[in-house]
Order: structure tokens, then C-alpha cells, then sequence
């Protein structure tokens, strides 16, 4: 478990504790004043000023000997930040994990807080100019995104019941999407997007920078090398460059250091050669989200 | 290794004389492999959540990332962009 599953997970993990999900904790927060400040602002928050240094060319400026450093500490602490007095137009206190799809299921069939809404993907919106119906939103969060047009779908429904939002969820990982969970704003949960690299801003950030707006799965994968006939269906579905082909095995390696544990290899696999194994059972992963 | 500046002419691009609304073209968002554009909204944009093309633009972010293989500047039809290092 990581560290804000020891904060708000409640003995378990964040994503399955239901106060999470509450609308005490909504209304506690005052979330709804926030959440439309940082919907607004949205496409401006990669724009906006660290430290008083544009975010433009960040990872030039991260890479700067004592700066950096700083620059790098003052990100987390933005992203992580619990403060009450965190700056919505910033989207401080918005970060998420990954989550195998039947994860995602649970939530989506018992957590998470009615109404439950499809709109579009603002990270796609903003960094490939595409408008796709993917991302869906929960709880508080689903008021505040019906009152903005420009993420209200045009030919389909935007609210959708139960069985519909697990139908839609298991679609977009059928079409080789990672399911993540998001904090917006820790501790409440009101988020689950099908993400898609490099297009995806919490994930560029992570694989790119380093910063730590994704964690990882509380899972990774692992192979059966007597069930594995090398057929490659599996490293097409890697968003993250984890699996590869050895030709000299003739089958393919995980690199568990890698891997984010979403569980798209596993899904690709017709001969049950893939699985995920829970990461605290892997020695070397501990603790390394 | 040297630092890329990809530039917008925002004379040209985002501008009504272009008569192109950068939100409508977003070609080169769609075709650069790493996605190091963002489109959004000006920081000064009044009202929010405004449907005039005049507050929105597009801006090379992820510079690190750019690989300067130069689909951008061939996409975009007012050759607006230019990438050098």
C-alpha cells in the first residue's frame, strides 16, 4: 500500500474507502466553489507559473542543478498539496493511479457517488485537439462539468447509470486504454479517465518528468514461461514500454520496474500466459509506486 | 544537447484576420508524435468558459520532448510554426 492509502485508505486501499466517495466529504470541502475554478481554468494549467517559472520547456528547467531541485519539490508539493488554501486553478491536489479495469468495475458499481456523467477528455482536448467521450466523472464533480459545454458530448448521452458507466469503462480498455483513479482534490475521489500516452497530462508528467501525478498499480505484471507461445498480441497493448519480445527465448519479458500494473497485457493474452500479481509480493517493487 | 524553441506567430495563428480558429485547425496538436502542444484559453481571457476564438491559442510546452522532425511546420497551413535549435 502507498502512502495515501495509510492517509485515506482506511486500513485498505484510498480508492476503496467510501468516505472518499461521500458527499459529507463534498460538502465538508466546500468542493463545488473549486472544482469549477480549476474546470474553468483547465487548459491553462500547464501554462501556469512554478515558483514564478513558466512551465513552458519544464523539463529543461527541472534538469537545472539547485533550482531544479527546488522546482521539482515545490511541483510535489502542489500536487500533493492538503492545504486549505491550495489554488484550484493550478489543479493542486489532482493526482491519481492506475487501476486494472476490474477495479475500475467496483468503483464504478458501488462507490462511486450518483450522478454519474461520460464527458470529454480534456487531456486529449487540450494536447491532441480530439474530441473523445472517455473520461468518467462522479459525485460533485458531475454538476460542476454539465454547466461547461465544452465537455459535454454531442450525439450521446452525458449521464449515465451503473451498468452503463462499467459497460463504458470495459469499452475503453478493450480499445487499449489504462483505467486510472483520480484525488480531485485529495482526499475525494470523483474520477475514473481511460488514459492514453502520451496524450494523457497526468501521465506525461510521470513518465516524462518524473513527477509523481500517476502512481502505480498496486499490481504488475508477471509471465508463465511454459504458457507463453510468443505471439506479441501483448507488447502492442504496452503503453509503457514494459514488455518486449526476445527472440532468442521466443517469448516476452516483462520489465517489472516498468510496468504500471493496468493490466492491458493480461487482457491481450489468449493463452492465460499473463497475470497480475500484487506488488507488495514482488521483492524488488515494495513500495516503489 | 541544444535546446529546441519551436514559435507560434500568433499574428498569423488564433488571429480573426486568419480567418482559421486554432481550436478548429489543432492540426498541429494532432500530428506531432510526442503531443507537445497545448491548446487553451489566454490567462486573461474574459469570460471563462468563452466560445471566441480570440481567447484561445496554441503553445509549444513539452520543448524537451520535441524530437524537430518538422510535421508541424509542414501541417500547419498558415506556416505559422517554426522549429529551430
Amino acid at each position: 500500500m502507498c502512502q495515501w492509502c495509510m492517509k485515506h485508505g482506511a486500513g485498505g486501499k484510498w480508492y476503496l474507502n467510501a468516505r472518499n466517495y461521500s458527499n459529507e466529504l463534498a460538502e465538508d470541502m466546500n468542493l463545488e466553489a473549486y472544482l469549477t475554478e480549476q474546470w474553468m481554468n483547465f487548459e491553462t494549467v500547464y501554462i501556469r507559473k512554478i515558483m514564478g517559472f513558466s512551465s513552458i520547456g519544464l523539463g529543461y528547467k527541472l534538469k537545472m542543478p539547485i533550482i531544479g531541485r527546488l522546482l521539482r519539490w515545490q511541483a510535489e508539493n502542489m500536487i500533493h498539496s492538503e492545504s486549505p488554501n491550495r489554488n484550484p486553478v493550478r489543479a493542486d491536489g489532482h493526482f491519481g493511479q492506475v487501476i486494472p479495469v476490474e477495479e475500475a468495475k467496483i468503483i464504478l458499481s458501488s462507490l462511486a457517488a450518483e450522478p454519474i456523467i461520460q464527458n470529454y477528455c480534456m487531456c486529449r482536448m487540450m494536447q491532441r485537439g480530439v474530441k473523445d467521450v472517455c473520461c468518467i466523472n462522479f459525485g460533485a464533480l458531475s454538476g460542476v462539468i454539465e454547466k461547461l459545454p465544452r465537455f459535454i458530448p454531442k450525439d450521446t448521452r452525458v449521464r449515465l447509470g451503473r451498468e452503463e458507466a462499467v459497460a463504458a469503462v470495459e469499452e475503453q480498455n478493450r480499445k487499449g486504454r489504462v483505467a486510472t483513479v483520480w484525488f480531485q482534490p485529495v482526499p475525494y475521489v470523483n474520477a475514473i479517465c481511460s488514459c492514453e500516452v502520451p496524450q494523457c497530462g497526468g501521465l506525461r508528467l510521470r513518465n516524462d518528468f518524473g513527477l509523481n501525478t500517476v502512481y502505480k498499480a498496486e499490481y504488475v505484471a508477471d509471465t508463465n514461461p511454459d504458457l507463453c507461445q510468443g505471439c506479441k498480441a501483448c507488447v502492442a497493448q504496452c503503453q509503457f514500454s514494459a514488455i518486449r519480445y526476445s527472440p532468442t527465448l521466443k517469448r516476452v519479458l516483462v520489465d517489472q520496474a516498468k510496468c504500471f500494473g493496468c493490466g492491458l497485457c493480461r487482457d491481450a493474452c489468449r493463452f492465460g500466459a499473463l497475470k497480475l500479481v500484487p506488488r507488495e509480493e514482488v521483492p524488488g517493487l515494495i513500495g516503489r509506486y | 544537447m541544444a535546446r529546441t524553441s519551436v514559435t507560434i506567430d500568433y499574428s498569423k495563428c488564433g488571429n480573426y484576420t486568419s480567418g482559421i480558429d486554432p481550436r478548429e485547425c489543432s492540426r498541429c496538436l494532432n500530428v506531432c508524435p510526442p503531443a507537445i502542444f497545448i491548446r487553451h484559453e489566454h490567462l486573461t481571457a474574459k469570460p471563462k468558459d468563452s466560445h471566441d476564438p480570440e481567447f484561445w491559442q496554441i503553445t509549444a510546452v513539452w520543448l524537451d520532448l520535441c524530437t524537430r522532425c518538422g510535421k508541424c511546420v509542414e501541417a500547419c497551413p498558415l506556416k505559422a510554426i517554426k522549429v529551430s535549435w
